[in-house]
């Protein structure tokens, strides 16, 4: 700021004095003096602080809001990604409540996110009850189930799982083996999604540590108290751990849900090559279909408005879970 | 005091630099791409679809060039047909596109009504680029509206390749100039006689549904539209139906769990529709002999048929057109990269490189002996570019097909929803 100041000194002779005059007041006050220091001082650290985030803000800006608002825009455009966006107001949306696949796509979405989710928390619930007793071992145990879940989301699994599920491959000639004769699943439009639901809950390894962690938390003698009372296993499981653990419970709800909704890229491999989102769109899931109509129909704006839609409908399913963990999350109120 | 701002004055140096370090990194991964450096060798990125054997061939016929022209420099790119044009499509939209593509005759009008390719006649008149010494039929190709928008690298055509040991286990042989219901009684002859069917059904194929309509005077597509009629698909549909149910035809679930090997490879048929230089394809993948037979016509001559196949293109926004034109020739006219090449794009386009290449496979020798045919016998027509949005189209039509074969749709239904994204397509394009 100083050489600006005297650099305009010549012209306006009067400012300079009258600038420096009017700290005096606030400086007569010694205690103010280090303040003053500190400030500039935080000042500086504050700067630095923003520079060491400046990578990470100006990836911020450029990799996700940027976008996000380009995305907002061309929702309400016809864009086919050559010629500039055409605004349409609300055409794309009218237009996707219309469309039939996009119909199909939110049925086969719902499907998978209804069957897949709660299957996958079961799993994970039950390994995760296994898991936490101790015994020899346990670290193996635990390394061992959470193994899917590392490699689970690779293209290389969605294709061996493609080939585990294909005609006469490993499923089929167990079907076999008890007379049924399906003809594997990856070609059949009504049972595909369930090889899609399979792969999804043996990932369950995520949620099934975050339960691992929630059980280690139920106090040992609410238990023994039941124990005493006569509670059977059941009886435990139902009235003590359920309850001791639904907030984590919810967390694995909200989580696995939001992340069902988002599911594409084993969608996408298992259809299988030529044939991407599954035979007769049986595995059109929501991202599958905007793909396709960003990607290979070049329709841009279609695309952006089915992302906010999504995202409208995540927000909306989000809402309702947060609303409805009144009813059933129980926290500890003393927990403190 | 002192020290503590010097300690300061440090940190916020080392995150100045550190940031500056990342916008640099950043700013050096953007830039790095084919700026003309006056007089230095000149960069072309260039890219195909296809797989490894395609891409080894193609690296020879680069190296070839790079030595004969030390100036240019190739970089290369190359993914499976449905990625490479997605990656191209947000290529070209980003203005970003390669230099030199491999393209074909479906993109062409789509491409060429977003300028998104390189007129090389003026290339031509320049003398950089020469559309000479083309074989019969090849020279106007890939021309749009006066404009040049690529070069044959090979020419194909529809045939119908069959798998020989399942044909002479039942006696059928295919004669040109055999009609519909002769070939449709040879795989009724077939399923009875060796239990496969005779077919993997057509039904999903565009071009075989363009060569059927071809013969009737119609076409798949006309200059801006669908050349055919709803109630002309579902009757088409509709038979293919009957004959999936009787068993002539694959059962559609098996031919989907086979892909991306073809149906006739696997053994699941006796037969089915495709391009003439998919042969090299089937000999690779399956266990029997195949070969290919005429195209089944209407009445007893005409097949619709023409020559299509895969061209090299400039992009528009290239800025090297003197280079891409030269690239663009050597490929095309150099006897050497026809004797590498062989047939794998198609029958080699000049007559340089198609004398150059002397072919010794029987899958080669068949394809050669097959276009002979089919151009000495006088059925070949001239090629109609398809209009913008065919190529949405066509995936359409085998995913309508295949819904329907799957028995996910009706005929009716499956039709309708075609006509309905048909529609759309067009209007996108527009």
């Amino acid at each position: 700021m100083g050489p600006t100041v005297t650099h305009t000194g010549p012209a306006h002779a009067p400012p300079p004095p009258t600038a420096r005059a009017e700290p005096p007041p606030v400086r007569g006050h010694g205690a103010h003096r280090p303040a003053e220091g500190r400030r500039s001082g935080s000042r500086r650290e504050n700067l630095a602080g923003y520079l060491f985030m400046s990578p990470w803000i100006a990836g911020f800006l450029l990799l996700t809001a940027g976008p996000m608002a380009a995305s907002l825009y061309f929702a309400f455009t016809d864009y086919n990604l050559f010629d500039a966006p055409e605004w349409v107001g609300l055409k794309n949306f009218s237009d996707m409540f219309a469309d039939p696949r996009w119909q199909k796509s939110v049925e086969v979405t719902l499907k998978y996110v209804v069957i897949g989710t709660p299957l996958k928390l079961a799993a994970a619930l039950g390994v995760a009850l296994l898991l936490a007793q101790s015994r020899r071992g346990q670290a193996f145990y635990r390394a061992a189930f959470y193994a899917p879940s590392l490699i689970g989301a690779s293209v290389s699994i969605a294709v061996v799982w493609r080939a585990i599920f294909t005609d006469d491959a490993v499923v089929d000639r167990t079907q076999q083996l008890f007379g049924m004769n399906a003809g594997g699943w990856v070609g059949d439009p009504d049972m595909i999604l369930y090889a899609l639901v399979a792969l999804t809950v043996w990932q369950f390894g995520a949620p099934m540590v975050i339960f691992l962690a929630g059980l280690k938390q139920v106090p040992r003698e609410l238990y023994e108290a039941a124990e005493m009372d006569g509670a059977g296993p059941w009886r435990r499981f139902w009235n003590i751990t359920l309850p001791m653990i639904s907030p984590v419970l919810f967390f694995n709800v909200l989580l696995e849900t939001i992340h069902s909704f988002q599911i594409f890229g084993s969608a996408y491999i298992l259809g299988g090559q030529g044939n991407p989102c599954g035979p007769a769109d049986a595995t059109l899931v929501y991202t599958c279909y905007l793909y396709q109509q960003g990607f290979e129909n070049s329709r841009m704006g279609f695309a952006s408005a089915m992302a906010w839609m999504l995202l409208i409908a995540v927000g909306l399913v989000t809402a309702v879970l947060f609303w409805s963990q009144k009813r059933w999350v129980h926290y500890e109120e003393n927990a403190r | 005091m002192r020290t503590s701002r010097h300690v300061e004055r440090r940190t916020f140096l080392k995150a100045a630099g550190a940031s500056l370090a990342t916008v640099g990194l950043t700013a050096a991964g953007c830039g790095s791409g084919s700026g003309s450096n006056g007089g230095g060798p000149v960069t072309i990125r260039y890219a195909w679809w296809g797989a490894d054997d395609r891409a080894k061939k193609i690296n020879q016929t680069i190296a070839l060039f790079e030595k004969k022209h030390p100036k240019i420099k190739v970089k290369t790119d190359f993914q499976p047909y449905v990625d490479f044009w997605k990656k191209f499509n947000t290529q070209a939209a980003g203005g970003n596109p390669p230099d030199v593509i491999q393209n074909a005759v479906t993109f062409l009008r789509k491409y060429e009504a977003r300028n998104v390719l390189l007129d090389l006649n003026p290339q031509v008149q320049a003398g950089n680029l020469s559309t000479d010494n083309f074989r019969a039929g090849l020279e106007k190709f890939a021309e749009i509206d006066g404009n040049l928008l690529g070069l044959p690298v090979g020419s194909n055509s529809m045939g119908y390749i069959i798998d020989e040991k399942v044909y002479d286990k039942a006696g059928v042989t295919p004669q040109f100039g055999w009609t519909w219901d002769e070939w449709y009684a040879g795989l009724e002859k077939i399923k009875s006689k060796t239990g496969v069917p005779g077919d993997a059904g057509p039904h999903s194929i565009m071009y075989y549904y363009d060569l059927k309509l071809r013969q009737q005077g119609k076409a798949f597509f006309t200059e801006n539209g669908l050349g055919f009629a709803e109630s002309d698909l579902e009757a088409e549909w509709t038979e293919a139906m009957k004959r999936i149910r009787s068993g002539i035809y694959t059962d559609p679930k098996k031919a989907e769990q086979i892909k991306p090997k073809a149906a006739t490879a696997g053994a699941l048929s006796a037969g089915e529709f495709t391009w003439d230089n998919f042969t090299v394809r089937y000999a690779a993948e399956g266990k029997s002999s195949y070969g290919i037979a005429p195209i089944p016509t209407t009445d007893g001559k005409k097949t619709g048929q023409y020559l299509g196949s895969l061209m090299l293109s400039g992009t528009a926004r290239t800025k090297h057109p003197k280079e891409v034109a030269t690239f663009i020739n050597f490929m095309v006219h150099d006897p050497e990269v026809g004797r590498i090449m062989g047939y794998d794009r198609g029958v080699l386009s000049t007559t340089g490189q198609f004398e150059a290449f002397e072919p010794t496979d029987k899958v080669s020798k068949q394809i050669s002996a097959y276009e002979t045919k089919i151009a000495e016998t006088g059925v070949l027509e001239p090629i109609t570019p398809h209009p913008a949005g065919a190529d949405v189209i066509e995936s359409a039509f085998l995913r309508l097909a295949t819904e329907m074969s799957l028995s996910k749709a009706s005929p009716g239904e499956a039709v309708d929803k075609f006509f309905t994204e048909a529609k759309t397509a067009f209007t996108a394009n527009a």
